[in-house]
């Protein structure tokens, strides 16, 4: 059924998030965020309790918004990587595959640090 | 420090709340005509790559080294906005922060030139969530001019007409989140209020300069909420900035070795398309009045017609018909 995403695990990962946010607010009903999402009450439930494969990349982008996600995690969670990140490793698949086993062990705020924060300078 | 993450510039301020993060994402747009008319929002047509300047220090001059931050490339008079993005916790409200934008060191919401801090006299910065993006330049209440880039050096920019200079281009962007105590005081409010039964439904001639300025464009509907926390809630000891250098999308890919974003479509262009334009439904809310200098600045299709005694390409006006109804968390999506 599924290919890629871990069994039992992206459909809980979905209705958990979810139904945080239904505890506070009832903009979160299964119905709402489903419209909002562009995609049936019943196709969300269904995904939810993992009785089909994950969406596609566009719904679950929608969903990763709508539920305050990061985009890459809830891709990462359904088994899939995004297409402009697919384009990037594909461009020099040796090299990340490398820059990625390098870094596995690497703690978070040391990644953040080397690949991603933005210096100041003077201005 | 701010991180540079999927095109977006993301703050984080976990020493006040762990999953505080707020987010600002550079919208590609069309230009809107440059006329008397005042248009409604125009739609986004997807982000504009952004990159470390360090990544290219053997391709950019020492002063944008300098300067840190990140690169991002713009077409000549193509124009640009700001969404912002706060993330809310499952059990609590958006997390507020300020934010203060200006281009060419001039502040876009007060038209003064750059000062540290926030300022409430006049008010110089926004506030997040209440202000779900920004187009242009606050010149009256209610109004903007839109972000337009022009090349450094020409003379198009609201710098060089608020400054004398045009020294600085791009955008600088600070960003201070709300003190732990005042946080704390909204989340609070915020959980009272849900334990309740009632849930509230919350193309020209180009110039040779490789950097780039704002010049400003039409006019446009947009608010800028004034600040309804007390000055003193915000934390500015921990407010992280940064420096968006335009760099002209003729020259990323020497610089950068990537394929420049293809020009944006004409609001002529668009319009013809038969495709949407949009209203914010929280638009009646009361406005800052906009910046006194910026009143009275120049569009860049004014300064085109003076400097070359032409009108400036793709200046007519055009038909935008009924506008859609956006919310705060709605992003302008333009199919094109």
């Amino acid at each position: 059924m599924k290919q890629g995403a871990q069994v039992g695990k992206f459909g809980d990962h979905i209705r958990g998030l979810r139904e945080k946010r239904a505890g506070f607010d009832s903009a979160f009903s299964l119905r709402q965020v489903a419209t909002r999402c562009g995609i049936t009450p019943a196709y969300l439930s269904r995904v939810e309790r993992d009785e089909v494969p994950p969406p596609g990349e566009e719904t679950l982008v929608k969903l990763a918004d709508e539920l305050d996600e990061d985009r890459d995690v809830m891709l990462a969670l359904a088994g899939k990587i995004s297409s402009d990140l697919r384009a990037v490793i594909l461009a020099r698949p040796r090299l990340f595959a490398e820059l990625i086993r390098a870094l596995k062990s690497a703690p978070e705020h040391a990644v953040l640090r080397i690949v991603r924060e933005v210096r100041d300078g003077d201005w | 420090m701010p991180t540079l993450e999927s095109n977006r510039l993301v703050f984080r301020f976990p020493h006040i709340e762990e999953s505080a993060q707020f987010s600002i994402e550079f919208q590609r747009t069309l230009r809107i005509p440059d006329t008397d008319r005042t248009y409604s929002l125009p739609p986004g047509l997807g982000l504009f790559p952004l990159r470390h300047v360090e990544d290219f220090a053997d391709r950019l001059d020492h002063a944008t080294i300098s300067r840190g931050g990140v690169v991002m490339p713009m077409w000549q008079a193509e124009a640009m906005w700001l969404n912002f993005h706060s993330r809310r916790p499952y059990d609590g409200p958006s997390f507020p922060v300020a934010i203060k934008v200006a281009a060419g060191k001039i502040n876009a919401v007060s038209g003064e030139t750059w000062r540290p801090g926030l300022n409430r006299h006049p008010q110089d910065y926004m506030v997040s969530p209440q202000q779900p993006w920004l187009d242009g330049f606050a010149v009256k209440p209610g109004v903007i001019r839109q972000f337009v880039a022009m090349p450094l050096g020409d003379g198009y920019t609201v710098e060089h007409q608020i400054s004398g200079t045009e020294e600085w281009g791009g955008l600088q962007i600070q960003v201070a989140p709300l003190k732990n105590h005042a946080w704390q005081k909204i989340r609070a409010a915020w959980r009272e209020k849900v334990r309740t039964p009632h849930f509230a439904e919350d193309r020209l001639c180009d110039s040779s300069s490789r950097l780039m300025g704002l010049g400003a464009g039409g006019l446009m509907k947009q608010a800028i909420y004034p600040d309804q926390f007390q000055l003193d809630d915000w934390d500015l000891e921990s407010m992280d900035r940064v420096f968006v250098t335009l760099l002209h999308a003729r020259d990323w890919k020497s610089t950068t070795g990537e394929s420049a974003p293809h020009h944006p479509p004409t609001a002529q262009e668009y319009s013809k398309a038969g495709l949407p334009w949009f209203d914010y439904y929280g638009c009646d809310q009361a406005s800052l009045p906009g910046g006194e200098k910026l009143a009275s600045i120049a569009s860049v299709g004014e300064l085109f017609k003076k400097k070359t005694g032409a009108a400036m390409p793709n200046c007519e006006d055009v038909e935008t018909g009924v506008p859609k109804i956006v919310g705060p968390r709605q992003v302008r999506v333009g199919e094109w």
